[in-house]
């Protein structure tokens, strides 16, 4: 088996017991991206010769015999919106092209204790708004295991990277899906969190409220270890949640004897694929034959939560980047007459469609007349699906559905039809709605040979429980080498 | 009922200038995104938003200075002796 092939944690004990040096598994990962990257695109910005003095420097610390974290060594690729101190960060947008953060996300400042190697910046959807990174203002992400289809999105560069090999762990950040449904795509795990267990300082608002960063990997144990090493309170972020995290590593294993798993029957029905909802069903099976109870439950607010999460999202959008003004950071256009129209035409130059959707829709929601019939309702409505998950999960421990109606799309496929891409959204959102922690597993391929993803959802600060089902999951359906 | 939407108005708000010619495209967005989030259920308003599970915790509101002013000035587009520089706003 190649290197970059390796999950996380293999490589660590191999690191650890010096069968490899960090150098020579910076320099594989390095080689698989020059091998593949030209088709792939999943990197804005290469970190090249800064990852190998970070291997060089981890390499001499373990022959000092320097106490080390398990992720040191470890390449990892950051998704473009998460602050990376003298490195650009565009947030896949024009507005950012010159980009670069004077500080760290707090993230990568737990990263860099923790000795990891970054591999580079990696492509998105503009400012995390989209569902296949083709919104992206500088490069098409393509999907590893079928070229002529997208990776999903938002973090579309990060989940491909890992499945591709261009980078053994990835951040990116999950604000309606972003995480899962390009880990579903790809065939990755990846873990959007409970809200406030991750610092979101550093992180570009896309909608302040929904936004959290999380890991993607190969398996449920990387996962596991790159979400230990980024959660925790921190004071820069208000809506961090003060409270002890464990190592998520060591709950894993556990089994799933007598646990309670609830199918919403709203994520089984109309629109979604029968092939991605038969793989689903008989991942519950194998979870029933194997001591879980398994039943029904219902989210009757489902249908509405889709609406609620664009009028929030949105809402939240046009206040977050209204920053984008021309005058401290980022783009200003080169011709104007005065200040209104230096920001008029900064903002029209600098953002994309896409963005410029989002930005009006959240204009008109908030605006005069309209704020009591669409916000204040969406956010009423958001109360009442966390209520409905609440007393979802005083029945059950874990919800098991489909991470996306569907596998991959083709390239183009929905780029003209806005509506077709958010229904796509329909199984992830209600998640980031309710704060919620969820994992995107592959869960098996379909007729076309694409990736299938299924989505844990836990009660709020589950973590443990969400990552031991999943990790049992994965060696059960034979998805790993035992 | 279709409902009107002032592509041109909402612009001015959120501070875009719209080309004329994309005009039309934006407004048939937008009115099919309105179409699909319009149709939310009446609640009735019972008590605050706010999770109380989760409260907010401020910082204490002290100055610090962790960055030079030079360091954050390399990404402003235009500076002059240590400032942004703007059109001019005042007569």
């Amino acid at each position: 088996m190649k290197l970059y092939e390796m999950t996380a944690s293999e490589l660590s004990g191999q690191l650890k017991e010096k069968k490899i040096s960090a150098r020579e598994l910076t320099e594989a990962v390095f080689a698989r991206i020059d091998e593949t990257e030209s088709d792939i695109g999943a990197y804005i910005t290469l970190n090249r010769e800064t990852a190998l003095k970070q291997a060089d420097a981890v390499d001499q610390k373990r022959a000092a015999g320097e106490p080390l974290s398990p992720l040191a060594g470890i390449p990892v690729g950051i998704k473009d919106n998460i602050c990376t101190k003298g490195m650009l960060t565009t947030c896949a947008s024009r507005m950012l092209e010159n980009f670069v953060p004077p500080y760290n996300a707090t993230v990568m400042d737990k990263l860099a204790a923790d000795d990891i190697v970054i591999t580079g910046k990696l492509n998105m959807d503009e400012f995390a708004m989209g569902s296949s990174t083709e919104t992206s203002y500088f490069k098409q992400t393509k999907n590893p295991a079928d070229l002529t289809r997208v990776p999903g999105g938002s973090s579309g560069g990060s989940a491909a990277a890992v499945a591709a090999g261009e980078a053994v762990l990835a951040l990116g950040s999950d604000t309606g899906g972003s995480i899962r449904q390009p880990s579903s795509f790809c065939g990755v795990v990846g873990l959007k969190p409970t809200y406030g267990s991750v610092s979101r300082y550093g992180l570009v608002a896309f909608a302040s409220s929904l936004d959290q960063i999380g890991p993607i990997g190969k398996s449920v144990r990387d996962v596991a270890m790159l979400y230990s090493a980024i959660c925790g309170p921190d004071k820069m972020d208000a809506t961090s949640v003060r409270k002890i995290y464990p190592d998520f590593t060591r709950s894993l294993g556990k089994g799933i004897s007598g646990l309670k798993l609830g199918l919403p029957k709203e994520y089984f029905g109309l629109g979604i694929d029968s092939e991605t909802k038969n793989a689903v069903l008989a991942a519950a099976k194998l979870f029933e034959q194997n001591g879980a109870v398994v039943k029904e439950v219902s989210l009757p607010s489902t249908d509405y939560a889709l609406s609620a999460y664009y009028i929030i999202a949105s809402a939240e959008a046009s206040s977050n980047l209204a920053r984008f003004d021309g005058v401290k950071y980022g783009y200003r256009t080169p011709q104007y007459e005065n200040l209104t129209e230096m920001y008029e035409k900064t903002r029209s130059e600098g953002f994309g469609t896409e963005v410029k959707r989002r930005i009006l829709l959240g204009t008109f929601v908030l605006s005069s007349g309209y704020y009591d019939a669409y916000y204040k309702r969406a956010k009423l409505l958001q109360k009442r699906i966390a209520a409905e998950f609440a007393s979802a999960f005083a029945d059950c421990d874990l919800l098991l559905t489909p991470t996306t109606p569907g596998t991959a799309f083709k390239l183009g496929e929905n780029t003209d039809d806005p509506l077709k891409m958010y229904a796509g959204d329909i199984c992830t959102v209600t998640v980031n709605i309710a704060g919620l922690p969820a994992l995107s597993i592959p869960c098996g391929t379909d007729s076309k040979g694409l990736p299938v993803g299924m989505q844990l959802i836990g009660a709020k600060f589950s973590e443990e429980q969400l990552l031991n089902a999943a990790d049992w999951y994965e060696s059960a359906a034979g998805l790993r080498a035992e | 009922m279709e409902m009107e939407i002032d592509i041109k108005r909402l612009a001015k708000l959120a501070r875009l200038k719209i080309d004329e010619s994309r005009m039309a495209g934006f407004e048939k967005d937008m009115k099919g995104i309105v179409a699909m989030v319009e149709h939310l259920p009446e609640i009735s308003d019972s008590g605050a938003l706010i999770d109380p599970s989760a409260p907010m915790e401020l910082r204490e509101d002290v100055s610090e200075s962790k960055y030079r002013r030079d360091e954050l000035l390399k990404n402003a587009p235009q500076t002059q002796a240590g400032c942004v520089v703007v059109p001019r706003v005042v007569e």
